[in-house]
């Protein structure tokens, strides 16, 4: 009998929640047209004449800081005086730290900690940063991050990130495969080395897999770019990036 | 074309900057998460979604006191959880959560023998009714943690509690749900 939080946890993926609404946010605008009391009208019309009330104040200079203290409207003001956007810098520290891979470990320690042999892509050369992450919130046994930093292979945004290599025990579940994708994503059958795999491409969130006791974990695809998943016997490597098919299969087959 | 989707700093940073659009994408991002846990809340869809919309107006506005570099997701949650505790001290009832396994996963795809997936299934559902019975501090982080896979700080933020709380809250709902399981199998 599984643990009782590996069964909950398996729970997580079929769990049958009421449809998310369909844009919150600019939902939010027309249901508050449309609503009498808290229509936007009346906002507006309160907004309005709280700022005129404001201007008005702060058109009295010696008063201004104080009235702005007691509106607390500084902020608002810093924020309007703000420079012209600028291209931000990349995240200082390890490449791959914000995208909630685990614990930054050496590729030894790593491996200390999972029981596969980790599999390396040989055209990528060494990985840039290494993260392990332990269960229940990935399969049992663990998940390795790879992140590789390369000059020739775009980022992703503000990660830095180029490549993203994942490996956890596990198969792919065609039962929750396609389910879990997300629209506008294709699928496409692909052989590497003698391992079947699939080759996602569009912009796939999440996907399902399962691990040997056949509880789904449903894992986010963390640069929401094309993937590669092949099956390495029993390890599941995901290779993410801003990558050609090709491209993302060369890296594959480099792998031992 | 378009490009490689931005990550959440960049999206946030150009928000806080008056892009409308960045917003938006922010929102398409998490209405999902932020939906759910206003629903583990609330018990309510519609609640849920008053709540939802709400927390993402509120966000929006207090983005400036975001600080970069800070984790979106708890700051978010903490938003939504609290619309959403609000909307159901304020209409002084409370739904009873009733999660639901869903039906889908047809046959005809690759699956395991029928027989498997039936008794799987039925486990699941007493599992989860189990869950559902639960008292509704119990449920709460139960829901948090594992269906809606927050981790300890986003359960925190969600439930209105320091994160501390949450290890022995959720120790403390396990072993009741535990007994109820053990109780039920041997009966």
């Amino acid at each position: 009998m599984p643990d009782l939080e590996d069964q909950l946890i398996s729970l997580a993926p079929t769990i049958d929640w009421p449809p998310t609404p369909a844009r919150l946010w600019g939902g939010a605008k027309q249901r508050r047209v449309e609503g009498a009391f808290r229509g936007q009208n009346r906002w507006a019309l309160a907004a309005a004449a709280v700022l005129l009330i404001v201007a008005t104040l702060l058109a009295y200079t010696p008063t201004r800081d104080a009235i702005a203290d007691w509106l607390n409207v500084h902020t608002i003001f810093r924020r309007t005086e703000m420079p012209p956007p600028s291209p931000s810098p990349l995240p200082s520290g390890p490449p791959g730290r914000y995208l909630n891979l685990g614990t930054q470990v050496t590729l030894a320690e790593a491996q200390q900690g999972v029981p596969w042999t980790i599999l390396l892509p040989a055209s990528l050369g060494s990985p840039d940063a290494v993260y392990l992450q332990q269960p229940p919130s990935v399969p049992s046994g663990g998940e390795v991050s790879l992140v590789y930093v390369r000059s020739d292979i775009k980022a992703s945004g503000l990660t830095g990130v180029s490549v993203l290599v994942t490996e956890a025990r596990g198969r792919v579940d065609e039962r929750y495969f396609q389910k879990t994708l997300g629209p506008g994503v294709t699928i496409e059958q692909v052989t590497v080395n003698g391992h079947s795999g699939y080759w996602i491409s569009g912009r796939p969130h999440q996907f399902v897999i399962t691990d040997a006791a056949g509880n789904p974990y449903p894992e986010t695809l963390r640069l929401a770019t094309n993937t590669l998943v092949i099956d390495e016997g029993g390890t599941l490597v995901r290779i993410e990036g801003d990558l050609s098919k090709d491209q993302a299969i060369q890296i594959a087959r480099s792998m031992s | 074309m378009e490009g490689r989707p931005a990550d959440d700093s960049e999206l946030i940073s150009r928000a806080q900057r008056g892009d409308a659009a960045a917003y938006e994408e922010i929102v398409q991002r998490y209405q999902q998460v932020a939906f759910r846990t206003a629903y583990v809340i609330t018990g309510s869809a519609a609640d849920a979604e008053d709540a939802a919309q709400e927390g993402f107006v509120k966000a929006y506005r207090a983005l400036g006191r975001f600080r970069a570099g800070a984790e979106w997701r708890p700051w978010l949650l903490r938003i939504v959880a609290n619309e959403a505790r609000n909307r159901v001290r304020s209409s002084g009832r409370r739904h009873r959560l009733e999660l639901r396994l869903t039906e889908g996963f047809r046959p005809g795809d690759a699956a395991p023998s029928p027989e498997a997936v039936a008794v799987a299934l039925d486990e699941r559902k007493r599992l989860l009714a189990m869950v559902n019975a639960l008292s509704d501090e119990d449920r709460e982080v139960i829901a948090s943690r594992y269906f809606l896979e927050l981790n300890g700080e986003e359960t925190a933020a969600a439930l209105g509690i320091p994160e501390g709380t949450v290890k022995s809250r959720l120790s403390r709902a396990l072993a009741r749900l535990r007994a109820r399981v053990e109780e039920a199998a041997s009966a």
